[in-house]
C-alpha cells in the first residue's frame, strides 16, 4: 500500500489528504517494513539498570522475542530501531546521536521506560530529563522498570503489527477500567 | 549515635580501636580527629588487624558560605570489633594528607572530593576524572566548591609501552548492557592494562537529594541502581532512621531481610545467566534466565513489583510479603536455580573457561577494600549481615560463604552458596513473622535540639546487598529534610578491582566473563 | 549436552503466547493510578500532586493533568487517596505520540480555592 492511496481510503474520495494524515500513512508502511524481521540495537543513556534487565529477558525462554521475527543486534549497521533507555545524561549526548546517526534509515526509535519518557529525573545540569530532545521518537513506552510483556507491545505496536492502546484510555474509574 | 568524642590525641583513638570504654556506644563510633592527627590516626588503622575503610566522602565546603570549610569523614568498618568507627576531620584549606598512599582503598574516593569540594592530598599524584564529564565548567552543580584545576584525565598506574597499544572501548557496548567506557591497553590478544571512565552514567544523585525530605529521596534512592534497590534503600534508610533516632518495628526488619535476600537470589540468577552467555553455553543461559524470571515474578507475587521496588520505607517496609505465596513458589523458582548451577558445575566445557579466569588476590581484594561476593571468593570473610548485625541477622545469622583462589569459579561458587542460605534464611524469617510497618517518623520538624550537622542529626546505615555492603551517611537540617546524604553502593567499591582481576593473564574473550562474574552495575558507581 | 536436552523436554514450554493470547503474569504487575473524578477536589489534586515523586500529577484549573508516561507505578497517590484512586491494571501501554500518554481529568470543583 503506498502513502498516497493510503491517505486516499482514509480521506475519502474528494478531499485531499492533509499533511497529517499522509504523514501518518508512510510511518505505518516504513513501520510495516520490519514487521517480520527487526534488528534492535538497545542504548542506556543512564538508566539504573533494571530497564536493562527486562530487555535482556527478550531473548529469554519466557518472553523469546525470536519468535515474532525480533533480534537483537550490537551494530548500529544493521538495526532497524534503537531501544533507548535512561534520561538522557548530557554527557552522553554525543556517543547517543552518533548511534543514532550509524544506523541506516528508514528506522525507528523507541524510548523505553519512565526516565526515558521524562519521568524520575527533571532536565537540569547533569540529564536531559527524556530523549524527547536528543532523539526523534516513534514509540514511547512507560514503566519503572516496563515489564518484558510492556515491551514486547511496545515493539509490536512500533511495527504495526498491534493497535496502539492507550490513546483511548482514560485512566479514570468511571471509564475503561474495572 | 554516639556524642562526638573531643580527641585528645592517639591514645585516644588507640582505646577506640581497643575495647572497654564505648561498650554502651553502640555499633557506630564517632570520632573527631583534628587535621593534624589524620594521617597519623590513618596509619595506626591500616596496621590494625580487622580494620577496613569502607569509605571516605566530604560535607560542606558551601560556595555561598564564605570560608565554610570542608569536613572529611572516614567509615572504618571493625569487623572483627562489630563495629563502625566514623572520623571527622574539619580540613581548612585546600590539602590535607595524603591518605590513599597509606590506604590504596582511598584513592577513587580522592579524586571524588577532589572534583566535589575542591580540596586533595598532599603530594602530587595525579588524580583521575571520577564523575563529572571532560567539558563541564567550574558553574557546574557540585556538592562543595570547584577544583582550582580541573583534574586532566590521566589514568593513574596505566602502562602503555614496548609492543602494547591503547584502544577505547564503549561507553556504546553489547545488547542490553549498561554504558561504560573502557580504555583497553593490548598488545594484540592479551590484556595487559585496563581502565575505566566512569562519568558516563553520573546522574548527580547525592547533589539531587539536599534539600528532600527522607521520603522523597528515598524513591530516588532506590532508583539509583535499580538492581539494589533493596540494598541501597535499606542502606538509606537505616541512616535516617539513625540520624532521627527512630527504630523499625521488627515484624518490619524481617520484610526488609525478606526483600534483600530476594533480591541476593534474583541477581546471583541473572549473574550465571550472564556467565553462561558470556562463555557462549545458550542452553546453560536459557536455564538460568528460567529461573531469573521465576524469581522476578516471585517478587511480584510476594512485594508487588518485580524488582522489589517500593518495599523499603523510611522507619520500616511499606508493604508487607504474602507469606502464603511466597512459601508457594519459592522452592520451585530456587530449584530451577539451583538444577542450573549443578548441571553448570558438572559441565567441563564451562568450567574451564572459568577456572582461573579472572584472578583477583586476596591481598588485591584486601588492599582496596572490597566487599560482596568477589572479596570472599578470595577468602576474605567479609559480610556486614555477620560483621554489623542489625536487626534482624543478629537473631537470624547466615552462613558466610567463602571461596578460594579468586577466580571466576571461585565467585559462582559462592553466589550458589549465598542462594542456597538465601532461601534458608526467608524460610526462617518468615516463620518468625513478617508484615508491613514503620515507626513514626517525625517528617515536618526535629524534635531534637542541637545544632545543625551535630551527631544527633546524623546517622550510618548499611545492608549487604548481592553485590556487597552497601553503605549511606545521612545528615538532616532543622526541617529534618536531608542536608547531606552519601551514597556507597557495594559497585562504588568493588569497580576498582575489576582491572586488578582483569589483567592477569586474560585475553578480550574473558573480559565478558569476568564481568559477569562481579555482577556489579555502572549505575550504582558512578550515581 | 543430552542431559539439558532431557531436561528441557520434561519442564517443557514456558514461552508466554503474548500477544496471541493473554499472559496471566500480568496480574501482578503494578500499573498506573486511575482516578474518580467524583472523589477528586482541588485540594485533593493538590495533595496528589506534591505526593507524586514523578511530576505525573499537575493541576491546571479544574483539571488534574495526569501523565501516564512519567508516571512509575509507586502507588503513592494511591496511599494517599486510596478513596480517589485505584490500580488501573493496564500494561499496554506504548504511545505513537507522547501527548497520547497526556490525560486530562475533571475535578470535582468544588470547594475550590
Amino acid at each position: 500500500m503506498t502513502a498516497a492511496s493510503a491517505a486516499e481510503s482514509s480521506a475519502g474520495p474528494a478531499r485531499p489528504a492533509s499533511t497529517a494524515e499522509t504523514a501518518e500513512a508512510l510511518r505505518r508502511s516504513v513501520a510495516r517494513q520490519f514487521r517480520r524481521s527487526l534488528h534492535i540495537r538497545t542504548l542506556d543513556t543512564g538508566s539504573c539498570a533494571a530497564c536493562e534487565q527486562e530487555i535482556r529477558l527478550l531473548a529469554a525462554p519466557h518472553y523469546d522475542l525470536h519468535r515474532l521475527g525480533f533480534f537483537f543486534t550490537p551494530a548500529p549497521r544493521h538495526a532497524d530501531l534503537l531501544m533507548v533507555t535512561g534520561p538522557m545524561i548530557r554527557a552522553f549526548d554525543i556517543a547517543a546521536r552518533k548511534t543514532y546517526a550509524a544506523m541506516p534509515g528508514p528506522k525507528l526509535v523507541v524510548a523505553t521506560g519512565a526516565c526515558a519518557l521524562g519521568g524520575v529525573y527533571s532536565s537540569d545540569a547533569f540529564t536531559h530529563g527524556g530523549i524527547g530532545e536528543t532523539l526523534p521518537v516513534d514509540v514511547w513506552i512507560p514503566g519503572c522498570p516496563p515489564s518484558p510483556l510492556a515491551l514486547l507491545q511496545g515493539l509490536l505496536v512500533a511495527v504495526d503489527r498491534l493497535a496502539e492502546k492507550v490513546r483511548e484510555l482514560t485512566f479514570t474509574q468511571e471509564g475503561d477500567h474495572r | 549515635m554516639t556524642a562526638l568524642r573531643q580527641d585528645a590525641g592517639l591514645p585516644g583513638l588507640l582505646s577506640l580501636l581497643g575495647h572497654d570504654a564505648v561498650a554502651d556506644d553502640g555499633p557506630v563510633v564517632t570520632v573527631a580527629v583534628a587535621a593534624t592527627d589524620t594521617e597519623a590516626a590513618v596509619r595506626r588503622l591500616a596496621a590494625a588487624p580487622g580494620a577496613r575503610l569502607a569509605d571516605l566522602f566530604a560535607s560542606g565546603g558551601n560556595p555561598a558560605i564564605d570560608g565554610d570549610p570542608v569536613v572529611l569523614r572516614m567509615v572504618w568498618g571493625l569487623d572483627s570489633d562489630r563495629r563502625y568507627l566514623v572520623t571527622e576531620s574539619v580540613i581548612e584549606g585546600e590539602r590535607y594528607p595524603a591518605l590513599s598512599d597509606i590506604v590504596p582503598a582511598a584513592f577513587t574516593e580522592e579524586c571524588e572530593i577532589y572534583e566535589q569540594f575542591g580540596i586533595r592530598p598532599a603530594g602530587d599524584k595525579p588524580l583521575n576524572r571520577v564523575a563529572l564529564p571532560p567539558q563541564v565548567d567550574p558553574g557546574f552543580p557540585r556538592l562543595g566548591r570547584p577544583p582550582a584545576e580541573q583534574p586532566a584525565d590521566v589514568h593513574a598506574a596505566h602502562f602503555v609501552g614496548g609492543q602494547a597499544f591503547e584502544f577505547p572501548f564503549g561507553p556504546v557496548r553489547g545488547v542490553g548492557v549498561e554504558s561504560l567506557y573502557y580504555g583497553l591497553v593490548t598488545s594484540g590478544e592479551e590484556l595487559v592494562d585496563l581502565y575505566l571512565f566512569t562519568w558516563h552514567k553520573h546522574r548527580g544523585v547525592e547533589w539531587r537529594l539536599r534539600g528532600r525530605t527522607p521520603r522523597e529521596a528515598l524513591f530516588q534512592v532506590e532508583r539509583t541502581e535499580g538492581l539494589g534497590a533493596v540494598g541501597v534503600g535499606w542502606a538509606f534508610a537505616a541512616a535516617t532512621e539513625a540520624a532521627a533516632g527512630v527504630e523499625p518495628p521488627a515484624r518490619a526488619m524481617r520484610t526488609r531481610a525478606i526483600a534483600l535476600e530476594l533480591e541476593r537470589l534474583y541477581n546471583h540468577a541473572a549473574a550465571t545467566a550472564a556467565l553462561c552467555q558470556s562463555t557462549g553455553l545458550a542452553v546453560g543461559q536459557a536455564a538460568a534466565e528460567i529461573a531469573l524470571e521465576r524469581l522476578l515474578r516471585l517478587n511480584a507475587a510476594a512485594f508487588g513489583h518485580r524488582y522489589l521496588f517500593g518495599v523499603v520505607d523510611i522507619g520500616g517496609a511499606r508493604c508487607g510479603p504474602d507469606a502464603a505465596a511466597l512459601r508457594r513458589e519459592l522452592p520451585g523458582a530456587y530449584g530451577e536455580l539451583r538444577r542450573a548451577a549443578d548441571a553448570l558445575l558438572g559441565t567441563n566445557s564451562f568450567l574451564d573457561r572459568l577456572e582461573a579466569t579472572g584472578i583477583l588476590t586476596q591481598e588485591a581484594a584486601q588492599r582496596l577494600g572490597m566487599v560482596g561476593p568477589v572479596a570472599r571468593a578470595t577468602g576474605l570473610r567479609v559480610d556486614a549481615r555477620a560483621d554489623h548485625p542489625a536487626a534482624p541477622y543478629a537473631e537470624h545469622p547466615p552462613a558466610v560463604a567463602t571461596g578460594q583462589g579468586g577466580d571466576v569459579l571461585a565467585r559462582f561458587r559462592v553466589m550458589q552458596a549465598e542462594a542456597a542460605e538465601s532461601v534458608r534464611l526467608i524460610g526462617d524469617l518468615l516463620e518468625a513473622g513478617a508484615g508491613p510497618g514503620c515507626a513514626d517518623l517525625p517528617e515536618g520538624t526535629i524534635s531534637r535540639t542541637g545544632p545543625p550537622g551535630s551527631p544527633d542529626r546524623s546517622g550510618l546505615g548499611w545492608a549487604e546487598s548481592s553485590r556487597g555492603e552497601a553503605l549511606a551517611w545521612v545528615s538532616l537540617d532543622e526541617g529534618g529534610r536531608i542536608a547531606r546524604a552519601r551514597l556507597r553502593p557495594a559497585s562504588v567499591r568493588n569497580w576498582r578491582g575489576f582491572d586488578d582481576a582483569c589483567r592477569s593473564q586474560n585475553v578480550f574473550t574473558d573480559v565478558p566473563i569476568i564481568e559477569a562474574s562481579f555482577w556489579l552495575t555502572v549505575a550504582g558507581m558512578s550515581r | 549436552m543430552p542431559l539439558w536436552f532431557v531436561r528441557g523436554l520434561r519442564r517443557g514450554v514456558v514461552t508466554t503466547r503474548y500477544p496471541a493470547r493473554p499472559d496471566s503474569s500480568a496480574a501482578a504487575l503494578p500499573t498506573p493510578p486511575a482516578f474518580r473524578p467524583q472523589a477528586l477536589t482541588r485540594e485533593l489534586a493538590d495533595r496528589l500532586c506534591l505526593v507524586c515523586p514523578s511530576r505525573a500529577l499537575t493541576r491546571s484549573g479544574d483539571v488534574l493533568v495526569f501523565d501516564a508516561g512519567a508516571c512509575t507505578a509507586c502507588g503513592r497517590c494511591q496511599e494517599a487517596a486510596p478513596e480517589a484512586v485505584t490500580p488501573s491494571g493496564e500494561f499496554e501501554l506504548a504511545a505513537t505520540d507522547r501527548g497520547h500518554l497526556v490525560k486530562r481529568i475533571p475535578l470535582l470543583g468544588e470547594g475550590d480555592s
